[in-house]
């Protein structure tokens, strides 16, 4: 298991940025596509490729080309990639974090600012003949200027830790799309399979009450067929509400209303894979990548400059020195003066203990966020595999044996040593096998955007548990036969 | 459903029409052989007996003695096409061949045991010495797989007798080992007849897609079977107008009695295992009950010419494979659910809802090796009947049958739709309402 050291997290500090802001340090504008240029860089590397990251555009290029682009993307039958697309132009929380990312660039703007001078201008008029007195002073903090450097290391630092925290914020989102746009197509699915479960026990029904209505089956029978089909209209009900459900946990994402929820999805949930899984060496990725660990080396990182400027602060006296000069008589009388301020009760103890303090509390959680990573990787790689599997056997094995158990079923009915009710139920069985395919295949690409999340450098905010949303399924499937008579 | 709404079922057309054909093909080779002028075989001019599908046991004669051979084995046996099972019987058939002899006759049969297990054989109805009548464990120790066993004795009675295991007799008979012995009298009694024939009543279960009989089975019945074959694969008997014929019934079924029901003509019961029926005990029959573990004896003299139907009345007999779990749809509209059943399992038709008849016309797909709905060809469509069933032919030229042939009516002698006119002159009003 990897430590924290050091030698890791101290990265070259960005320095590009800082030259730009330096530049326009004049004229006050948001950062915002710079932040956002920054941010792209920093997950480039990390983004998995399926993922559009130039979606992701600066305040600059916004307005009616955004608009326009996502009215575009809206317009087709969603993908989870043009959903994820959608969320990166439209989503109004991730342009919050730009600007909060903005926050962190400023302070880094306001701490690379040199310390302003102080001009002091006296007029004085002693009285008498005396002429009126100019005098001119000029001061200027030396200790401040010579902390200035150690200052703007932090603010670099935190702003760095911002960046990452920033950029996880960005996959985070695309992640949290991603299960949103499985979850609609999931329950979409499952509302599909459902009305057909419906479908079968109105046709039990029908029969029910045909056979019932010419004196060849008990009430008892019929009424259990009725209870049946009100079950499953109840299932069909409930999976309606889960598709409108996953639907508006989309829209928040996609970051529509009005007329931009319209959109549709034609696609079905798509077979499983297994090339993630197959590769090595992915916990030692998931360490390399990961975003939670970088926003953290970067405050333990500000944390240890604040340390040092604190002790800094408290060596070093506060020394500020000037100039001055007097017009007296028509002549000018310069001087120069230095002020020292000696550190004698506060040497800054109190400021350097908190960062020493948090530094270490930093460390401790950095060593158990790579531990939580590492445990979270191997989960969710089982459970890739796990669900591949599964699903695979589901699809290969079980679907194509209750197809064949209904086939054999329909030449037992035609050769009357089975009922109409028995059929249907084989049919039955058809649906249910459908509708754990359906289940396994979400929990699938669930975790499998669980382990991409992971790869991509971003664990918080995982959903690894498993998930079964056809729970409703088992009111239409159970009814008692009533073959028998 | 009708058979017309049937056809527009397009989806199934092609399963069906290759099925039929396969079926009309096989059932021809299935056509008994020529009628053959009968041969003598005992004093007086007795016949020898023709075993329907069967075979009779070849003699050796070996100084006086008669000595014959059967081997016990597993066969494989077709019921009626589309039907074959993984049965058990006697030198490659079930029933085994028709063992014939003559009284006074000394026979010597050596039975090979091919089996998986011990079997014996007890000669049901013959009086012998005890230690030959095949109890395994009581008259002797049983034959193991692989062992030949001896049994020799005399045939001291004439009368219609059967052969079958007495080890495991639940597994061997339910699986098809059974046979008819039959001892001519050494001095004929009554009437010579012209022709004699055997016939062993069976009863099966063999579940539709499945290979092998249920020895379990002490119900549902569902394979019924004169010497092992169901109709339409059962040979037909065929006679000659005026001759008098006798027929041997034999039932070693598990569990089910038969009522034998003879269409054109009426009979004397003339003998059973035990022995002969005395004239004055005998009274006219159609119909004769066979009750497990016995034989009964019949003879007639047919008049009336014409293919006339024998069979066990108990109808489900007359069946192939019934199931009897499915709902009952008579009356119901089938439309209705039709429309919602296809709408999920398109190949699905109602059934029954107007009776059962011509349900083998429709053709529809089975389970491989099964044969819920067979019927027969007849010249007037299809004989909605299987299982214990058989077709009495009695013709003024016997010799000249092959049996696969039809009776031709003389003209005017078949029930046909009625002339209006006619029923105008009777005073019949076909729209007449009752109640
Ligand atoms: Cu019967």
């Amino acid at each position: 298991m990897k430590t924290w050291s050091s030698s890791r997290w101290k990265k070259p500090a960005q320095g590009a940025l800082l030259a730009t802001t330096l530049v326009l340090g004049g004229c006050v504008s948001v950062p915002y596509a710079d932040d956002v240029r920054d941010v792209r860089s920093t997950l480039g590397p990390r983004w998995t490729p399926e993922v559009p990251v130039p979606a992701l555009t600066g305040e600059a290029q916004r307005g009616e080309d955004i608009d326009a682009a996502v009215k575009q993307l809206l317009a087709q039958p969603l993908t989870a990639d043009s959903a994820v697309r959608i969320a990166l132009l439209n989503n109004r929380d991730l342009r919050a974090a730009m600007h909060e990312l903005g926050i962190a660039t400023g302070n880094l703007v306001q701490a690379s600012l040199p310390p302003i001078p102080e001009l002091e201008l006296e007029l004085s008029k002693p009285g008498g003949e005396h002429e009126l007195q100019l005098g001119v002073g000029v001061e200027y903090s030396l200790s401040d200027l010579l902390l200035l450097p150690q200052r703007r290391g932090v603010a670099l630092a935190e702003r760095a830790s911002e960046r990452a925290r920033t950029a996880g914020e960005v996959l985070s989102l695309a992640y949290r799309t991603r299960l949103a746009f499985y979850d609609v197509q999931a329950r979409r699915q499952q509302l599909e399979l459902r009305n057909l479960a419906l479908r079968n026990a109105q046709a039990r029904y029908a029969t029910a009450a045909e056979l019932e209505k010419v004196g060849n089956l008990r009430a008892l029978d019929l009424a259990t067929e009725r209870s049946a089909v009100e079950s499953a209209r109840l299932a069909v009900a409930e999976s309606e509400n889960g598709v409108q459900d996953a639907r508006e946990a989309l829209n928040v994402l996609l970051g529509v209303f009005g007329a931009g929820t319209q959109w549709t999805v034609d696609s079905l949930l798509g077979d499983p894979s297994d090339a993630l899984s197959k590769q090595d060496g992915l916990e030692a990725r998931a360490i390399e990548s990961s975003l939670d660990l970088s926003t953290l080396r970067g405050r333990m990182e500000a944390a240890e400059l604040r340390r040092k400027l604190a002790a800094t602060e408290g060596f070093l006296p506060d020394v500020s020195g000037g100039v001055s000069g007097e017009r007296e008589d028509d002549r000018w009388q310069m001087g120069a003066h230095i002020k020292v301020g000696v550190p004698l009760f506060d040497r800054k103890r109190g400021e350097r203990i908190s960062a020493l303090s948090s530094r270490e509390s930093l460390k401790a959680r950095y060593e158990a966020t790579a531990t939580a990573i590492r445990a979270s990787l191997r989960q969710t790689r089982f459970r890739v595999e796990s669900t591949a599997s599964r699903a695979k056997h589901v699809r290969d094995v079980l679907l194509p044996a209750t197809r064949k158990a209904l086939e054999e079923t329909v030449l037992q009915y035609n050769a009357m040593q089975l009922g109409v009710f028995d059929l249907l139920r084989a049919q039955d069985n058809v649906t249910n096998a459908a509708s754990t395919y359906v289940d396994t295949l979400l929990e699938h690409h669930r975790a499998r955007a669980a382990l991409e999340q992971l790869l991509a450098g971003r664990h918080e905010g995982l959903e690894l548990a498993p998930t079964r949303i056809s729970a409703a399924a088992s009111g239409s499937g159970s009814a008692p036969a009533s073959d028998a008579h | 459903m009708d058979r017309r709404e049937f056809m527009q079922l397009g989806a199934l057309a092609g399963g069906t029409l290759l099925a039929g054909q396969a079926l009309a093909q096989t059932s021809s080779n299935l056509a008994p052989v020529r009628a053959e002028k009968p041969r003598i075989v005992a004093p007086g001019g007795q016949v020898a007996v023709v075993t329907p599908n069967g075979s009779t046991l070849p003699w050796k004669n070996v100084r006086g003695v008669k000595v014959g051979h059967l081997v016990a084995m597993p066969v494989k046996h077709t019921f009626a096409p589309g039907l074959e099972v993984e049965a058990w019987g006697y030198n490659g058939s079930t029933p085994g061949p028709t063992i014939e002899a003559v009284e006074g006759d000394r026979i010597r049969i050596y039975v090979t045991n091919r089996l998986p297990e011990p079997t014996t054989v007890h000669w049901h109805g013959l009086i012998l010495p005890n230690g030959m009548d095949g109890v395994s464990g009581l008259n002797q120790r049983p034959i193991a797989p692989g062992e030949t066993f001896a049994y020799e004795f005399t045939l001291n009675r004439a009368g219609t007798y059967m052969y079958h295991p007495h080890y495991d007799e639940m597994t061997q008979m339910a699986l098809g080992m059974m046979g008819m012995l039959i001892v001519h009298p050494k001095r004929p009694r009554g009437p010579r007849v012209d022709r004699d024939f055997a016939l062993m009543t069976h009863e099966w279960k063999v579940l539709p897609g499945m290979r092998r009989p249920d020895p379990n089975a002490m119900s549902d019945f569902n394979v019924l079977t004169f010497n092992s074959k169901a109709f339409p694969a059962t040979a037909p008997l065929i006679i000659g107008r005026g001759e008098r014929v006798r027929i041997r019934f034999g039932n070693l079924s598990a569990m089910d009695h038969h009522p034998i029901h003879l269409h054109g003509l009426y009979f004397e019961m003339t003998g059973t295992d035990g022995g002969f029926v005395p004239e004055s005990a005998r009274y006219p029959e159609t119909s004769v009950l066979v009750p497990v573990g016995s034989t009964r004896v019949i003879e007639f003299v047919a008049d009336e010419p014409g293919d006339w139907a024998m069979h066990c009345h108990m109808t489900h007999h007359v069946m192939n494979q019934m199931g009897h779990e499915a709902p009952v749809t008579v009356g119901a509209n089938a439309r209705t659910i039709d429309q919602h059943v296809q709408a999920l399992v398109p190949q699905y038709m109602t059934m029954g809802q107007a009776g059962m008849g011509g349900m083998e016309e429709m053709g529809m797909p089975v389970p491989t090796n099964s044969i819920p709905m067979m019927g027969g060809k007849g010249p007037f469509g299809s004989i909605d009947m299987g299982g214990m069933f058989t077709v009495l032919k009695v013709r003024e030229n016997p010799e000249a049958e092959d049996g696969s042939g039809w009776f031709a009516h003389p003209k005017g002698t078949v029930a046909d739709k009625a002339d209006p006119a006619k029923l105008a002159a009777d005073g019949i009003d076909p729209d007449v309402h009752f109640g």
